[in-house]
């Protein structure tokens, strides 16, 4: 059961975020074409257009692929609709694991059509070689290399997407458990529990500041940052937005079995 | 033999008691008419039936269980609204059905549809409010469950097809099987039914017979109904 709701949940999402996908690499690889053409004024002018136009598409399917996700969660389950979802014979957990997945599915995609878009964009010899300089150090850090850094850096932002979607859910079902002023609640629940992670993390950060003097100094002097400081961070941030994610799931999927009351 | 059975069953809002110790016992076999003005609660009984609601107090036991996979396999559920994702398409709607009740008969979704003169490739927001509903009266009534229910079927359709839809309902239910109509049309539905329950401020006022209530009381269900819930 749970691969055909994933599937019309997946289908609901990329329907519109596809355009946005389509649209991205097209102007991509239209801002590639013009930037190859001999340079003028007026070719120089198209191609800083189409760049143009191609970030705010990849922008886009990002908005869009969350809009769609917390729409889809919304429609799906507290509106019309939830009176064919609710009540088809399948558990209210393996609903709730469905949109999640969808949601890791369709972010990851997000993230690699941009990846690609960005390459289309920007791709030459020199830029390459400029970002590697730029990430060398970086990479250097964290005794790895370049390629290893980049995917550490998807991967980080692929959990604050998820992070952020997951939040909407938990908000969504929260919210929804009320009566009147539902998606008021919803919104208000969201950005409270929002910003209450984002205060424990920096409670975390402080606890930790007191056992690591260099942590410490990172957010009580303006000395030069340390190298070692900011990794230990770093992989200390991977770590808690992980149990974030891993939380806010497992009270996500308890608050949505308690049941629905639906409009 | 009991299919559905409510304890107790209470549910407010904010408060505000919209259900009222409902004690109920729903056999197996019967056409049921669950009548109610307006604002009686029926809706929300249903509702809860269908898992849709969480009861604020009391049970319901369908088949000895309480509202969860087992029961959503056996009860067909028509709502008062229309339900289907309107990106979809008649043969979409079909497909769907099928991958997730093991009891639907798709064949028989398609021979009912065809009845209709109604291409299955047609996307569901392109058709009138009226024949969404009577797609999915089609759909629901083209699975073999054990328990129908159907709210408010008849509710601001023409006469022409409030017949169409009691004529479905009546020739697609299975064998042994129940089905609680509810409604305020009572004229239209009092020829179909078993047996009636009387809802009135989120209580049970009367459950009886169809025909011993008809022939205590010398008068129609709908005369019955009027006399009832005079204003």
């Amino acid at each position: 059961m749970l691969g055909k709701l994933l599937k019309y949940d997946l289908k609901w999402v990329y329907k519109v975020v596809t355009v946005f996908y389509i649209l991205a690499v097209f102007f991509s690889l239209l801002g590639r074409f013009f930037n190859n053409i001999e340079n003028s004024v007026v070719f120089s002018a198209i191609t800083q257009f189409t760049f143009g136009f191609a970030i705010a598409m990849m922008a886009s399917s990002l908005i869009n692929c969350l809009m769609r996700l917390w729409a889809r969660f919304i429609k799906n389950l507290y509106k019309d609709e939830s009176y064919l979802t609710h009540t088809i014979p399948v558990e209210k957990k393996t609903i709730f694991l469905s949109k999640v997945l969808a949601a890791a599915i369709s972010v990851f995609t997000t993230a690699v059509v941009i990846i690609v878009c960005l390459f289309i964009c920007y791709y030459s010899k020199e830029n390459l070689q400029a970002l590697k300089g730029m990430l060398e150090i970086a990479a250097t850090t964290y005794d790895t290399t370049v390629v290893n850094l980049l995917l550490l850096m998807a991967f980080v932002f692929f959990l604050e997407v998820m992070f952020m979607i997951l939040i909407g859910y938990v908000g969504i079902i929260l919210g929804h458990k009320s009566n009147k002023n539902k998606m008021t609640k919803t919104i208000l629940i969201g950005f409270a529990l929002y910003m209450l992670t984002q205060f424990v993390t920096l409670g975390v950060v402080f606890i930790f500041g007191l056992f690591n003097q260099s942590v410490m100094n990172l957010v009580n002097t303006t000395d030069i940052v340390n190298m070692e400081a900011i990794k230990l961070v770093m992989t200390g941030g991977i770590g808690l937005y992980t149990i974030y994610i891993a939380f806010y799931y497992w009270l996500g999927k308890k608050a949505f079995q308690k049941g629905v009351n639906v409009e | 033999m009991e299919l559905l059975e409510c304890k107790h069953l209470c549910k407010e809002f904010d408060s505000k008691k919209i259900l009222k110790d409902i004690n109920l016992i729903i056999p197996k076999g019967k056409i049921i008419g669950l009548l109610g003005k307006n604002g009686a609660g029926k809706s929300t009984f249903i509702k809860l039936i269908n898992d849709l609601l969480i009861p604020t107090s009391g049970e319901i036991l369908i088949n000895g269980k309480k509202p969860g996979i087992d029961s959503k396999e056996i009860i067909a559920y028509l709502p008062e609204r229309t339900y289907l994702d309107k990106e979809m398409t008649i043969k979409q709607s079909i497909i769907y059905f099928e991958e997730f009740y093991s009891n639907f008969n798709s064949e028989k979704a398609k021979k009912l549809l065809k009845d209709l003169n109604l291409d299955i490739n047609t996307k569901i927001s392109k058709m009138s409010k009226g024949m969404q509903e009577k797609l999915q009266l089609i759909l629901v009534m083209s699975r073999t469950a054990e328990l129908y229910i159907l709210d408010e079927p008849l509710g601001g359709v023409d006469p022409a097809t409030r017949d169409y839809i009691l004529d479905t309902i009546l020739s697609n239910f299975s064998d042994g099987a129940s089905v609680i109509i509810s409604t305020h049309l009572i004229s239209d539905i009092e020829r179909i039914l078993d047996e009636v329950i009387f809802m009135n401020n989120g209580e049970i006022a009367l459950t009886s017979s169809a025909d011993e209530l008809r022939n205590s009381e010398k008068s129609s269900i709908d005369d019955i109904f009027r006399r009832y819930f005079k204003c």
